[in-house]
């Protein structure tokens, strides 16, 4: 049985509807990934999984259970984490505070084992531990982002572009840590507009355009798929 | 940003840059604790100070308490309420209601001490009633509706004369009746009526307010709360239930506010609907941020200049003392005797310095202005900045980041 399950959901913002209908399924371990140009409606999707905002149709489920409707704070008690669009880092909080609020709904006595597992992934935070989240660079305040939302042991982990704003090769060292967190064994669930990076790393792919899924498959099919290359590679 | 700002704003800014520098940018960490113990000193001779001293030094203490609770507000949770004086009226009228004899409602029933936990818990109901519809509001539209609802307590205050009196007010508030301290021999009095027993009132008011705030800002709470003014949708991200910790700040906030009208109404004996106007709460919201939002030392000092220094300008002692330093002005005259003897520019001279404290007092707001803006140039973080402003200001970012940077 499929972790995440989508089906038929409708969401949107006042009068605009971004997203009419998607339906897809993320399986535990694995990593999928939904590609799709600015404003296909992408971040929408992740949005009304994680409670932002109110699906207006559709059906989402998250572990046998109906999620759609629910408050965020209680979807994030059932194990879904996620990275914002843009990050979302608390900029006058260090890093180490930040790190700490992933862990908010913990009650755990692990968080601490936690805190030293996400430093040894991002041995860069562990230097800035005690630096305010706002004075990190781009790549590192992804990194922040990143370890914030592994902090909560998330069942689903949702990650929001995480290569916006960065430079190539910092783009090539979030997903490399982004490989290193599935070696792991999470699931996740990647939304980009960097489909050349996605696509190599996710198991499935969902191409989204306005609003509707145009185009599934294995990473690896989209990627040699015509019209993928033509929309998001950049092949003529 | 145009260009010809930008030239502006750094002609004016290096000087003062130098200035800072120069100054009491920071104060070195080992005068704190001589600072902290100064105060305390200070706290406990007040008492043998004359009545209008002490009386001052209350008024410190209480808006140094408002400060406190309103800090958890603005400076923890990051909402912007201009409408805090809401609270304090609430605090003020349940006693006043309940306790002056030509009230409507007046029952001899309750003594202080059952209206006092009243006021407090009445005024935390009054921040959850008030806070619910405005939740979903922020920053700038919060701080509009909340300047209502200052407004809004007071005209009801006028309006409901049949619960209230309307504007004629109430009269001798009920004080507080300590008479069991007073058969034990702990005290002199068997009621507090005089302003050195409100004055330790209020200092015991302050500091458990500073006790249960300082702990609150230091819990799960807290952390939520900081959370929430750093990115609200990022909060809500973490699993932070954004609704009940922005009402929990703003009743915690109003309890406070409460607290300190249930202890003011007794203590000036008369309240009436024009003793709770918008500008309490403009004064506790600038003393707070004078002082530097989010520290305690921060709140004490900023009531300490802005509710002490006002007062202090008017008192006779400030003009005796001012007299001592006639041969300044005698200098100066002579110095303007000088220049129009040789020009024609006529200057007027100095008055006698008798005279000055009057004209003080005449200006004091003024010089309160004028100092009120050196502070805010000098020390943008406040006075006492906390840990994490002082962070804030030192620290610029190394680079430029894509990211929004959580603008309030």
């Amino acid at each position: 049985m499929a972790l995440l399950d989508l089906s038929g959901l409708v969401a949107g913002y006042g009068g605009i509807t971004a997203i009419k209908g998607i339906s897809l399924e993320v399986d535990p371990g694995e990593v999928v990934t939904l590609i799709g140009s600015n404003g296909a409606g992408k971040s929408t999707t992740l949005r009304a999984i994680s409670g932002l905002i109110r699906p207006r149709a559709g059906r989402i489920t998250f572990a046998g259970k109906a999620i759609s409707g629910m408050k965020p704070h209680d979807i994030v008690s059932l194990g879904i984490s996620q990275v914002p669009e843009g990050r979302g880092i608390f900029s006058r909080l260090t890093v180490a505070e930040n790190l700490a609020l992933g862990a908010f709904q913990r009650h755990d006595g692990e968080v601490h084992a936690d805190l030293d597992r996400t430093f040894r992934l991002f041995p860069r935070l562990k230097e800035r531990e005690n630096q305010l989240g706002g004075t990190l660079s781009g790549g590192e305040q992804q990194m922040l982002a990143i370890g914030r939302a592994l902090m909560a042991r998330p069942k689903l982990l949702l990650l929001d572009e995480p290569s916006m704003g960065l430079s190539p090769v910092l783009v090539e060292t979030i997903f490399a840590t982004i490989a290193e967190i599935r070696r792991e064994g999470a699931t996740i669930l990647l939304v980009e507009q960097n489909a050349a990076m996605a696509l190599e790393i996710a198991d499935r792919a969902y191409v989204i355009e306005s609003g509707v899924i145009t185009l599934q498959g294995t990473g690896a099919a989209l990627a040699q798929d015509d019209s993928v290359r033509r929309a998001y590679l950049g092949e003529v | 940003m145009p260009e010809r700002g930008k030239l502006g704003r750094a002609a004016i800014a290096a000087p003062i840059e130098r200035l800072r520098a120069r100054t009491w940018e920071r104060l070195p960490d080992w005068t704190h604790p001589l600072i902290w113990f100064a105060l305390c000193i200070l706290v406990l001779v007040v008492p043998t100070f004359d009545d209008i001293w002490v009386r001052m030094f209350f008024l410190v203490g209480l808006y140094a308490t408002l400060g406190l609770g309103l800090n958890v507000v603005v400076g923890m949770a990051g909402l912007l309420d201009l409408g805090y004086v809401a609270f304090f009226a609430t605090g003020a009228y349940v006693v006043g209601i309940l306790s002056a004899p030509d009230s409507p409602h007046y029952s001899a029933f309750f003594s202080y001490w059952y209206l006092l936990p009243m006021a407090v818990g009445i005024g935390a109901l009054v921040g959850v009633l008030l806070g619910l519809p405005v939740l979903p509001l922020r920053g700038d539209y919060l701080a509009i509706v909340t300047l209502g609802f200052g407004e809004i307590i007071r005209i009801l205050a006028l309006n409901m004369s049949d619960q209230t009196n309307g504007s004629s007010g109430l009269f001798e508030i009920g004080r507080p009746d300590i008479s069991y301290l007073h058969n034990l021999g702990l005290t002199g009095r068997s009621t507090v009526d005089n302003v050195q027993y409100f004055y330790v009132m209020i200092v015991i008011a302050a500091f458990a307010v500073w006790f249960v705030t300082s702990r609150l800002r230091d819990s799960r709470v807290g952390r939520a709360w900081e959370a929430i003014r750093e990115d609200e949708d990022a909060a809500r991200g973490m699993g932070i239930n954004t609704t009940r910790y922005k009402l929990m700040a703003f009743s915690t906030g109003a309890a406070i506010g409460a607290l300190g009208g249930a202890i003011y109404a007794p203590f000036i004996d008369f309240i009436a609907p024009n003793s709770f106007s918008l500008l309490v709460s403009i004064n506790v919201l600038a003393l707070v941020i004078i002082g530097g939002m989010g520290s305690t030392q921060g709140v004490v000092a900023g009531s300490l200049i802005l509710i002490g220094v006002p007062e202090l300008l008017q008192f006779s002692e400030t003009a005796d003392v001012l007299s001592k330093f006639d041969w300044v002005g005698q200098g100066v005259n002579q110095v303007i005797d000088g220049i129009n003897a040789v020009t024609h520019l006529d200057l007027s001279t100095l008055p006698p310095a008798e005279k000055w404290g009057a004209k003080l007092a005449l200006y004091r707001f003024i010089i309160f202005g004028a100092l009120l803006v050196a502070i805010m140039v000098l020390r943008p973080s406040g006075l006492f900045p906390s840990r994490r402003r002082k962070m804030e200001f030192e620290h610029t970012p190394e680079h430029e980041t894509a990211g929004p940077a959580g603008t309030a």
